[in-house]
């Protein structure tokens, strides 16, 4: 029988993909954008199965508002993402700390 | 735990859809095979354009306005999404869930007045 | 029976794809295999019972932020075999850090199975009303107890939609040719041309 710890061990190593995508991508920010989406995938499956197991929907009206924040969170970074590549014709984020204004 | 067997109707769909692409892709590819000549040689397999090799990069750089068009589709799509559940449950929350709704509504209308003056909608 | 089976199968893929995520050299793939992989944690929310967060997963994610993953990869012309380079330099730090969470989560899975965590138990406040399907329920709750919550998603779109265009909108100037088509219908030939027979040699003004 599936239970909630097996939910959460699948979003727990999404979760750590997550994490490691962003330490081996450390120059792409494109990856790690998706990175960071992987991330928060982990957190609405955590969010849905105890909602779902507990029977409180409460986890899933905070499943949406988390894809809510998520898509305005790609929107905005990749916006930051495509003015920084006008800038300097590059994406590497070794560079982003000479952005002073 | 929810009952699956309401989603048999989709498992066959996909099914036949997997089935009927899969058919549809490869049959003429098999059948080409099977009747044609197939002698391939580099100069053939090389890609071929008015005569001239290719002059660059199939993957051509998108103009940014294809960006802001995504853009306001995933707010909209977004706005939708949140249409579904308060358009099913109007009988539950009255008009309180109406008027969370219409405010809702406003601001996002804000922000499609604001790209509009701005001009993110024109093409050209 | 087919619910384990179907776990385990949406399971699977799920971390399979997440992995050709982060470990892909083309960052086209990169998206290809996040569509994939947000498809199979949309299999598991419907496994739970979730549909309607499943459906949101496909229409928002599927359809709308890979696509605007995609826009940018292709926007921007870049070298991403450079982009490579130090992709193992990171990697032992990486793994300690992924393995520290791992252990913890196992500790604390552990701890769950003998029976020293209690999950808790709603207080009711949440549940969904009786007979309401899945979608009507979170809209009955959103709607209610949670409305500024939703307000404030809201304001949330409202703050991406401007960023989004302050950032990357250029401006339509002039620069860029409008035709002002009332403009060119009014004109006529009068103001526009007129005869002239110069004479030999002569020449004419403009």
């Amino acid at each position: 029988m599936i239970g909630v710890e097996h939910y959460v061990v699948v979003a727990t190593i999404l979760f750590v993909l997550g994490v490691l995508g962003i330490f081996i991508n450390r120059k792409n920010v494109i990856v790690i954008l998706m990175s960071i989406e992987l991330m928060l995938l982990a957190v609405n499956i955590n969010l849905v199965a105890f909602s779902a197991f507990l029977g409180d929907l409460t986890g899933q009206v905070f499943a949406m508002f988390v894809l809510t924040v998520a898509a305005a969170e790609a929107a905005i970074g990749l916006a930051i993402l495509v003015v920084f590549f006008r800038r300097r014709r590059t994406i590497a984020v070794d560079s982003v700390s000479q952005l002073q204004g | 735990m929810v009952d699956l067997s309401q989603y048999l109707p989709i498992l066959l769909f996909l099914g036949i859809a997997v089935v009927l692409s899969t058919a549809f892709v490869f049959l003429p590819m098999g059948v080409s095979r099977l009747t044609g000549s197939h002698k391939p040689d580099a100069e053939k397999l090389s890609e071929y354009e008015c005569g001239f090799p290719a002059f660059e990069d199939s993957r051509g750089r998108f103009d940014v306005r294809f960006y802001l068009v995504a853009i306001s589709f995933i707010i909209f799509d977004l706005e939708a999404s949140f249409l579904f559940p308060w358009a099913v449950s109007l009988e539950y929350t009255g008009w309180t869930g109406w008027g969370a709704m219409m405010v809702f509504l406003a601001i996002l209308g804000l922000g499609l007045a604001y790209e509009w003056k701005k001009g993110a909608l024109d093409w050209e | 029976m087919i619910h384990t089976i179907a776990f385990y199968l949406f399971a699977a893929m799920v971390i399979a794809s997440a992995m050709m995520v982060i470990f892909a050299r083309n960052p086209v793939h990169s998206v290809m295999w996040l569509i994939l992989s947000f498809f199979n944690a949309a299999g598991l929310m419907v496994l739970v019972g979730a549909e309607f967060i499943a459906m949101l997963l496909v229409i928002v994610y599927v359809g709308a932020v890979a696509v605007l993953f995609l826009f940018v990869v292709m926007m921007l012309d870049i070298d991403y075999a450079e982009m490579r380079a130090g992709f193992m330099r990171n990697m032992p730090l990486g793994l300690l850090i992924a393995l520290i969470l791992l252990a913890e989560i196992v500790l604390g899975i552990g701890a769950y199975r003998t029976g020293a965590i209690e999950l808790g138990t709603p207080d009711g406040t949440g549940a969904a009303p009786l007979g309401a399907s899945n979608i009507e329920a979170i809209g009955s709750l959103m709607f209610t107890r949670y409305v500024f919550l939703f307000e404030a998603a809201g304001i949330i779109l409202l703050v991406a939609m401007i960023g989004a265009i302050v950032l990357t909108h250029l401006g339509s100037g002039p620069a860029r040719g409008q035709q002002n088509v009332s403009r060119q219908n009014r004109r006529r030939p009068e103001e526009a041309t007129r005869n002239v027979t110069p004479e030999i040699g002569k020449g004419i003004e403009l």
